[in-house]
């Protein structure tokens, strides 16, 4: 065994020991290159640590195995998938903490592998313990969120995905930020909105692509582009019409991506367009979106008579919703009932519809129930949110500046002060 | 000097938009019933000109005579280029209108013949006032005394307005700012102002210095009451048009209703009969019932507008006592001659449409249901139109009732407050939710500083990553998704 290798396995050792990460780390980041050139013994030095107490080295043995093995062959491949998960089940999550680049790349590389050979759906289950282990709460999102959406995608399997996709996000680990392009954190959301559209629910579907372009940019991410096109595809299917983007949308946003994406915009002018740009949308593999919004404009439209009408004769609607006849009219009208879009009856002796109002007099025990879930649900965010203010108001940094030269006002508040609040 | 005066002067500025607006509606008139030679003896200068330019283009039968009118009126002034303008626009009418009977009648008549010898004199003469003017504003700078320089370059201004050189005029006349010494020089200088930007159509312009002038510190103090409330008639009937042509028809309603009657004194701008028409226009499209009994019915100065104008009188009348059928007929009635007015023809059509909503509206309150053949009757429709109608109102919240399409009966809504109560503050909770954690996200982006930026690769970072994950999982998301 060459030496720099025993060296490192020593250093390991003895840091692991005293509880050293920190240093650890440096040391690891140093030894890359000596891991990357004895990529043959690597094997060996694997048996020599333990997963448990050694988990720092481990976890750059594996990732230098698997970085260096990109032409090797599929034998040494195969046991990747058992290692990495040997190892993310056992790892002490305090160690890898140190070091959330390497553990993620870990998973990365274990993402790419599985989606190389085609058998995604097993790392869900591997990747969704990954996450939890390196979580430091909940809402705490890494850049592996990203990794277990886009396995979820591609093996069809949603579900998983949706307990990590449902907790609104707080905090966001370090790897993902910084000099780090923000590629994962884009993924995220978009791979996120996708699933949601996926699963039909929209609602949360637009505020997930609202958010990837809403990131702060100064060039333009292909991801954006393509978040942008489902975006205005899932409001025109739940509002019916393009809603402004917020204020601090970037300016890339409204100069480049809405020129890239005009042909989604002239579908809510015309219902031609989905004929006449068939080509686009195809090419963006959105044709399946494409349909829903038509369908969905019918829907709307239906809906709107609903407000006006009393009784239509089901001819009627078909002309003023442009459908083809009665006949199409009685089909959507009876699946919006069925889904509780509408209510409304179909008397089919004389051809009309009857729309009523609808039954909800928000009197039951369960509205109540769902008020006090929503109720509670805000004030947990005003809480939330007060929090955040309660720091940056003891944040030295922001107490020096807001107070300029009059220090000696609050000398106390800004002693006492222990939360650093990197700005 | 002469260069100057070629530039035409409708195209001075005028804003893009305003031009198509002009443009596009190119319609004709048949049948007006317009006394021509009373109407252009309302106004006098630039606003004569226009409006009946503005006539010879919209109707053919008065073509002739509107371009006539406007011949003769030119030559009492420099605006050699306009005099050229209307003779070639003469020629083609007489041309087009083909009829050799009223060709040789007209010709018999008084055809003007383009008169070169007074196109050269005035050309001279108005070269040499120029210059005279120019060196006069000279001397008045060389001894720099203030008064003298501000009446100078408000001669210039004169001038320019003359000859027709609208950029210019405002030019000297915005210059003459720097000399004013007391408020009531510069609530001049402001109508001035607003005068000229008002004939390039310059609407913000105008609008800004009428609060400019109002905002005069001793605007309120100026000697002589008289004065003073035909100055504050002419900035309310200027800031009127401004807000009318920006098709704020509200403001525009206020504005004219604040005017007086008897210090209307405006021929460069318009009449009062303009007044008239233009408030009780807008009015009648924006204001609600009350508002129209107390500010226009009940209003004592605009009644007095109102008696130029007796068919919209009666008209409004009509309105508030609930007969719409009369009021509308008579409204189609005096159609023609407003589409003739230059200011209002643009937006006749919306507001036309306010109105007929309004009556819509005002019909309906106080019914719970109403046949909707008798509404049809009421207001000269079908009962399909009027249904198609009725939609568009009710989907804009203006009418809350719902169609009863098989008996063709309109119903009140009766709206329960408590649920739509319940409704909207859900809606509103969950609002407050999505905006809430979008916030909160936002907050731990910027926190650590996530953004889209050029990483130090070669070209397009993203661009090679991006795209090959997506669309490569884009299809076989979608396919799933049942239609």
């Amino acid at each position: 065994m060459a030496s720099p290798l025993e060296q490192f396995v020593n250093n390991v050792r003895t840091m692991s020991a005293s509880g050293s990460f920190r240093e650890l780390c440096d040391v690891i980041a140093k030894s890359d290159e000596v891991l990357q050139r004895n990529s043959a013994h690597l094997s060996t030095v694997l048996e020599t640590l333990d997963i448990q107490q050694h988990s720092l080295g481990v976890l750059a043995v594996l990732v230098a195995k698997f970085t260096v093995q990109q032409g090797a062959t599929d034998v040494d491949k195969s046991t990747m998938y058992q290692q990495i998960h040997d190892f993310i089940t056992n790892c002490n999550g305090e160690q890898v903490r140190f070091s959330p680049e390497l553990y993620t790349e870990l998973c990365h590389q274990l993402t790419n592998y599985l989606i190389e050979i085609k058998q995604p759906i097993r790392g869900i289950e591997i990747l969704k313990k990954a996450i939890r282990k390196i979580q430091l709460f909940d809402s705490h999102l890494t850049s592996i969120h990203a990794d277990l959406c886009q396995l979820c995608l591609l093996s069809k399997c949603m579900k998983p995905a949706l307990e990590f996709l449902d907790t609104d996000i707080t905090g966001i680990g370090s790897e993902l930020g910084g000099n780090n392009d923000s590629k994962h954190f884009l993924l995220y959301y978009y791979y996120g909105g996708m699933i949601y559209t996926a699963m039909k629910n929209y609602e949360r579907a637009l505020y997930f692509f609202e958010v990837v372009v809403t990131v702060p940019a100064l060039v333009v991410s292909h991801i954006m582009l393509e978040a942008y096109k489902k975006y205005i595809l899932v409001t025109f299917i739940l509002h019916g019409k393009v809603l402004p983007m917020p204020k601090y949308t970037s300016q890339v946003v409204c100069r480049f991506l809405k020129p890239l994406s005009a042909a989604y915009y002239e579908l809510a002018t015309s219902p031609h367009a989905a004929v006449k740009h068939r080509e686009i949308f195809v090419r963006d593999k959105n044709m399946g979106l494409v349909n829903q919004v038509l369908s969905s404009m019918y829907k709307k439209n239906i809906q709107r008579l609903t407000k006006t009408f009393l009784t239509l004769s089901l001819s009627d609607v078909a002309a003023r919703v442009q459908l083809s006849g009665p006949a199409q009219a009685e089909s959507y009208i009876l699946n919006m009932i069925e889904e509780g879009e509408i209510y409304a009856m179909i008397n089919q002796k004389d051809g009309m519809v009857v729309f009523l109002d609808s039954p909800e007099k928000y009197a039951s025990p369960e509205t109540l129930c769902v008020l006090e879930q929503q109720m509670a649900i805000c004030t947990k965010l005003h809480q939330y949110i007060q929090e955040m203010d309660e720091q940056i108001q003891v944040n030295p940094q922001y107490v020096k500046k807001s107070v300029g030269s009059h220090d000696e006002d609050m000398p106390a508040t800004s002693q006492n002060s222990k939360t650093t609040y990197s700005m | 000097m002469f260069e100057m005066n070629t530039a035409e002067p409708m195209q001075v500025d005028v804003p893009p938009e305003d031009n198509e607006n002009n443009e596009t509606e190119s319609y004709i008139v048949e049948n007006p019933t317009l006394d021509l030679e009373t109407y252009a003896a309302a106004y006098t200068g630039f606003a004569k000109l226009y409006r009946l330019m503005f006539v010879a283009e919209h109707c053919p039968s008065l073509r002739l005579e509107a371009l006539k009118m406007a011949i003769s009126y030119v030559m009492t002034t420099y605006n050699v280029s306009l005099y050229h303008t209307l003779h070639k626009k003469l020629a083609d009418a007489v041309a087009s209108a083909g009829l050799p009977d009223v060709a040789v009648q007209m010709g018999s008549q008084d055809i003007p013949v383009l008169d070169t010898i007074w196109t050269e004199s005035k050309t001279k003469k108005a070269a040499i006032k120029l210059e005279k003017l120019d060196t006069d504003l000279k001397n008045y700078k060389t001894n720099s005394i203030k008064e003298s320089i501000r009446r100078g370059h408000d001669d210039l201004g004169d001038h320019y307005l003359d000859c027709g050189d609208l950029t210019s005029a405002l030019k000297c006349y915005s210059r003459a700012r720097d000399y004013c010494t007391s408020g009531k020089h510069i609530i001049m200088m402001c109508l001035n102002v607003v005068k000229v930007s008002v004939y390039l159509q310059n609407w913000a312009h105008v609008l800004n210095y009428v609060s400019k002038a109002e905002g005069t510190p001793d605007f309120n103090e100026v000697p002589g009451k008289d004065s003073n409330q035909s100055i504050l008639t002419r900035l309310k009937c200027a800031a009127g048009l401004a807000e009318l042509a920006t098709k704020k028809y509200k403001s525009a309603a206020k504005h004219f209703l604040a005017a007086s009657i008897d210090h209307c004194d405006y021929p460069e701008l318009l009449s009062s009969n303009n007044v008239a028409i233009y408030g009780g226009l807008c009015a009648l499209a924006t204001f609600d019932r009350s508002e129209l009994q107390k500010q226009v019915i009940g209003s004592s100065s605009f009644k007095l507008f109102l008696e130029l104008e007796p068919q919209l009188r009666d008209i409004i009348f009509k309105f508030y006592e609930s007969k719409y059928a009369s009021c509308l007929r008579l409204l189609d009635d005096i159609r023609d001659n407003l589409l003739l007015d230059m200011y209002l023809a643009p937006h006749l059509n919306s507001l036309y449409m306010q109105i007929r909503n309004r009556a819509l509206i005002q019909y309906f309150s106080p019914y719970l249901s109403a046949d909707m053949h008798l509404m049809a009757a009421a207001f000269n429709r079908t009962v399909n139109a009027l249904e198609d109608e009725l939609m568009q109102l009710i989907l804009d919240g203006q009418i809350q009732a719902r169609i009863d399409s098989h008996n063709k009966i309109l119903y009140a809504k009766d709206v329960d407050q408590r649920s739509t109560t319940f409704e909207r503050s859900l809606a509103m909770g969950r609002e407050y939710q999505r905006r809430t954690s979008m916030l909160i996200l936002r907050a731990a982006m910027l926190k650590n500083q996530i953004h889209v930026k050029n990483v130090g690769r070669d070209t397009g970072p993203q661009s090679g990553e991006a795209p090959g994950s997506s669309t490569s999982l884009t299809p076989r998301t979608f396919d799933t998704v049942p239609l």
